[in-house]
């Protein structure tokens, strides 16, 4: 072990390149995995923040707010449900908003929600006209007591707060009453407007099990999700995490077999090595947690640069242009992985080591 | 020459880990490369691949179909404007589309749009590669992405709720709206669609205007001309607005910066690969010099070594894509790229050609004389 190390200390220039391969490496497992992160964030922000048990689509909506649609009636039958303690209505809208000192043709896109139960994080439901504002909008110029207009109407809404983690669909939300939304839904989108006490979901608040209750109580009327299962089923959310975690694991496979690949080299440039070493009574054990030890510093060398190079792109990459969220739940998942693919990547090394023969030190050159 | 193949085939192991880590880059690399192309095909396919030259938007659409609305007022000022031919309307909308050959639904992007007798109007999908165009009410083209999913000529498409069924008379190529299906249909049919939705829902406007411009006139000059009329108008050429669609400068800008870090360990892998490799048989390399052996030959030797390997790399990773870009991904239909198999065959050679130079620099720096004293240039 004490070898290993020092061999790093006063040979640095021999694991240069691999440390450059593995930095890489980690830069793009921290990249894409941000790249995950920030689109799942920025698309289900609003749904996560909804402070309920269940959320309650209309039958045929395929778990689209857009295209749901829950009747007074519906509502009753909801409300009605064993276990439900309160149900809300949720709505929104998504339009371009004129933010006042920006040029005429550079709109912000924001999406509206009317809501009766504040999501977490959100005050109480504000005065009409006006709506509490993500913070993502800020880069957009949004500021606090600014109105904004929305949509082609120029609905005006007064940003009386912000409020954090609450984008939808990649957009910045605006919360507002239930019927600012109504308002300016009518106003600017015809084909969607929607009659006094219509939704186009509810959240429920209720016993832990509700949302597996409400569907058939409902004749199949409903389609219920807790809320987890509602930030799921956002069309597109689950195929983005597969293609991602499917991404990331070819990129862990590519630093394992690299891994193997550099020190399974080592291993045979000091065969001899091993050889003298193992003479002199060293253990093949403590050979190999030597390789082993090596390439643990190798990868936390270089995934503690690759940590700060992902940071430092985090805060440079303009905001709104790249969905990317870096956090250090995402570096600390990096690097566990990287650290495990190393280690499994010495492994191949394992069997060179074992075959290293005691008697083979023996007449070689010094 | 022959020295450099024999030591391949002694080395398996050794070769065989490199071949099969530029073979999983190339891999992901071509992979990633038909998901970003079929992620903007799928995602704004229908308005790349639809008749109208020129499509205007509202600039509260911020360029999206759906968002925009253009307003009788706005109507009629693209119709007035100088060097405007032909103008259509074009509506766009997401619904639950349940085909009665599945028992699944779909989210399907319709796009209504003045089809006339002939179903050729503005807005048309461009191209169809089965059936014709919709003539009647109720009729629409499908995107082929879709046919296999109860979307293909023949089949009927139920609209919930309100159970408006549309009969798919054609097939369109590379026509697809928000990674979904996408049904054109006419704007009578359209509306009818809206109605049965959402009883509530008044008669919307026009999401955008196809436009074609009057002989003579191009349609950057048709283009100028609209966005002169207003600071509300956003007249856009097709590709244009294909192209500067939200999110897919993102997506490109996203996938150009993953190209580039696995570009960039390509190069480095071989690289690091034949500079170990040459240091270790140093000793062997400095007795070959001494007994004759040119440093070319050593060169060539390494250079046709790092030819074969890189070659058998990107055989083995363009195996492996060949199967995954025949599959679908979600909603996703991913194809084979062929320009981007030789773009990036050709590019990683010779990126992986260059690295190993590093080492042929250690072969040519090799004194023949050392072999007297039993050093290698590697020690």
């Amino acid at each position: 072990m004490k070898i290993a190390l020092l061999e790093l200390r006063r040979r640095p220039g021999r694991f240069l390149m691999a440390a450059v391969i593995m930095t890489l490496i980690a830069i793009l497992l921290m990249f894409l995995g941000g790249l995950l992160d920030g689109l799942i964030k920025s698309s289900t922000g609003a749904i996560r923040a909804q402070d309920g048990q269940a959320l309650v689509y209309s039958q045929t909506s395929e778990a689209s707010l857009l295209r749901s649609r829950i009747e007074p009636a519906l509502r009753a039958a909801v409300e009605d449900v064993d276990g439900v303690e309160r149900a809300g209505g949720l709505g929104v809208v998504q339009l371009g908003a004129r933010v006042p000192g920006k040029g005429p043709r550079d709109l912000a896109g924001v999406a509206l929600f009317g809501f009766e139960i504040p999501p977490k994080g959100v005050p109480d439901v504000p005065p009409r006209g006006t709506a509490y504002a993500d913070e993502t909008l800020k880069s957009d110029g949004v500021e606090q007591d600014m109105t904004l207009l929305l949509g082609p109407a120029r609905s005006p809404i007064q940003i009386v707060g912000f409020v954090s983690d609450t984008s939808f669909s990649g957009q910045g939300s605006l919360w507002a009453s239930p019927e600012t939304w109504r308002q300016v839904l009518g106003a600017n989108r015809p084909d969607a407007r929607l009659a006094e006490n219509v939704f186009q979901a509810l959240v429920v608040q209720g016993d832990e099990d509700v949302a597996s209750r409400i569907d058939p109580a409902t004749d199949g009327r409903t389609d219920s999700y807790t809320i987890e299962g509602a930030v799921n089923a956002i069309p597109g959310v689950e195929s983005q995490r597969n293609t991602f975690n499917q991404i990331l694991g070819v990129t862990i496979a590519i630093a394992l077999v690299v891994i193997a690949l550099f020190f399974a080299l080592i291993t045979v440039e000091r065969t001899a090595l091993y050889g003298v070493l193992k003479a002199l009574g060293g253990r093949s054990r403590t050979i190999f947690a030597g390789l082993v030890t090596q390439a643990v510093v190798v990868t936390l060398i270089a995934a503690a640069i690759a940590g700060s190079a992902v940071l430092v792109l985090d805060a440079v990459i303009p905001a709104g242009s790249i969905p990317l969220d870096i956090s250090l739940g995402r570096i600390a998942i990096s690097v566990v992985l990287l650290l495990a693919a190393a280690v499994v990547g010495c492994g191949f090394s394992l069997r060179r080591v074992l075959r290293v023969d005691p008697a083979s030190a023996i007449g070689r050159g010094s | 020459m022959f020295l450099a193949l024999r030591e391949i085939g002694r080395a398996k192991a050794r070769f065989g880990l490199l071949v099969s880590a530029i073979a999983l880059l190339v891999f992901l690399i071509l992979f990633q490369q038909s998901l970003q192309n079929g992620l903007l095909t799928s995602f704004t396919g229908a308005v790349k691949n639809q008749s109208a030259p020129v499509l205007v938007y509202s600039v509260d659409g911020q360029r999206v179909l759906q968002a925009s609305v253009i307003t009788p007022d706005l109507e009629q000022r693209v119709r007035s404007t100088e060097g405007v031919g032909e103008v259509g309307a074009i509506r766009q909308g997401t619904f639950t589309g349940a085909p009665l050959t599945e028992s699944e639904n779909f989210d399907t992007s319709v796009i209504g749009y003045d089809a006339g007798a002939d179903g050729e109007g503005l807005g048309a999908p461009a191209s169809l590669s089965e059936g014709r165009l919709p003539t009647r009410a109720f009729e629409g083209v499908a995107s082929a992405a879709d046919a296999r999913n109860g979307y293909g000529v023949g089949d009927v498409v139920r609209i919930v709720p309100g159970d408006a069924e549309i009969s798919i008379v054609g097939i369109a190529q590379e026509a697809q709206l928000n990674v979904g299906p996408t049904i054109f249909v006419s704007n009578e049919t359209y509306l009818e669609l809206v109605a049965a939705v959402n009883p509530d829902a008044g008669v919307p406007p026009p999401n955008v205007l196809g436009v074609a411009p009057a002989v003579g006139v191009t349609d950057a000059q048709v283009v100028e001309a609209i966005n002169g009329q207003s600071l509300e108008l956003d007249a856009l050429t097709r590709s244009d607005a294909a192209a500067k669609t939200p999110g897919v400068a993102q997506v490109q800008q996203s996938f150009a910066i993953i190209f580039l870090l696995y570009a960039l360990v390509v190069p480095c892998v071989t690289g690091l690969f034949f500079l170990i490799v040459t240091f270790q048989k140093a000793g062997a390399l400095t007795l070959l010099r001494a007994i004759g052996a040119s440093a070319r030959s050593l060169v060539w030797s390494l250079l046709l070594q790092a030819v074969i390997i890189l070659g058998a790399g990107l055989a083995l990773g363009i195996l492996l894509y060949l199967p995954v870009s025949q599959t679908r991904l979600g909603g996703l239909e991913l194809q084979f790229e062929e320009g981007a198999v030789i773009g990036w065959s050709i590019a990683l050679l010779a990126l992986g050609l260059v690295s190993s130079l590093f080492a042929a620099r250690r072969v040519l720096k090799i004194d023949p004389m050392e072999a007297t004293t039993g050093r290698g240039v590697g020690q």
